[in-house]
């Protein structure tokens, strides 16, 4: 149901995204390192998004701990719990990959992140994926989070996407 | 009275905007959700512009800006989505329902700061 162009497509897509969405400074490290097959990242807590549409489902899990590196990083400068910084982090970096599908799925629509325990992500096999594929991210040597890639379609999938061109994209007013 | 609303279920977003705004002097109101936003429209109908989240519980954004335009009868505030989505359906979703501009995040308030001022002048 999926060819592998699309496969190849969908990981060069979350790369982009991940590289330019789950840093926060300019010239953060972000090293992605694939997990052998059927391997979970092992962080414990994990933030889910689904980008729909009318051919698949994407769903994109960010796995990570609640630990010092981690805090840091993501919510060093805020009074808040991780989680909610984590989330809109998370939202982020799906926003990107779904600004670069909708160029080849005009009817994509996107979910609200919500915060899981990783014991849920066992239950993905319910879903009977058509592709899935986890990985490990580094950001600047320091921390780490995992990420998996969960496809679900419901016709035949094959495209081809380039990496998100650059890391300025978005922000900008567009006035109707 | 606040002359601007941010409106988003992230607070991380709306502290990070609001503050934004407050910093560069100007008064600002938030919102969690869709819901929300619109009680705070209806107390307030001097706001002159809401900065909008699309995708949220309880009511998303554009369910909320018809109804800014229909039951608030309200056709004077000016309404910017700020969020993730971006495609051209939803745009249009968008401008049917009287959406003014629309921003895809992340939220570079250097960008738009003098064009928020004029339209909540």
């Amino acid at each position: 149901m999926i060819g592998e162009r699309a496969k190849e497509s969908l990981e060069r897509v979350f790369s982009g995204a991940a590289r330019t969405r789950l840093t926060v400074g300019d010239g953060d490290a972000c090293e992605i390192a694939g997990l052998p097959a059927g391997a979970s990242p092992p962080q414990r807590r994990v933030v889910v998004l689904t980008i729909a549409s009318m051919r698949f489902r994407l769903l994109l899990l960010l796995h990570f701990d609640d630990d010092a590196a981690t805090r840091d990083y993501y919510a060093a400068d805020a009074a808040r719990p991780l989680a909610d910084a984590f989330m809109e982090v998370a939202n982020l970096c799906c926003g990107a990959m779904n600004q670069q599908l909708v160029e080849h799925f005009p009817d994509l629509g996107m979910s609200t992140p919500y915060a899981l325990g990783s014991e849920c992500v066992a239950y993905l096999a319910a879903l009977k994926p058509a592709w899935s594929a986890s990985y490990g991210v580094t950001i600047d040597g320091a921390v780490r989070i995992g990420a998996t890639l969960c496809l679900c379609t419901s016709a035949p999938l094959d495209f081809v996407a380039g990496e998100i061109a650059t890391a300025d994209a978005g922000g900008e007013l567009e006035l109707f | 009275m606040a002359k601007i609303l941010v409106v988003d279920d992230s607070s991380t977003v709306r502290d990070e905007v609001a503050g934004f705004l407050r910093r560069n002097g100007l008064d600002v109101d938030t919102a969690n959700d869709g819901r929300d936003g619109l009680a705070k429209l209806r107390a307030n109908p001097g706001v002159k512009l809401v900065v909008s989240d699309v995708n949220m519980p309880n009511m998303d954004g554009l369910t909320m800006v018809e109804k800014i335009r229909g039951e608030l009868g309200n056709s004077a505030v000016n309404v910017i989505m700020l969020t993730t989505e971006s495609s051209p359906a939803m745009k249009e979703r968008g401008k049917a329902a009287g959406v003014k501009g629309w921003i895809v995040k992340p939220f570079r308030g250097d960008a738009v700061l003098e064009t928020f001022r004029k339209l909540a002048g």
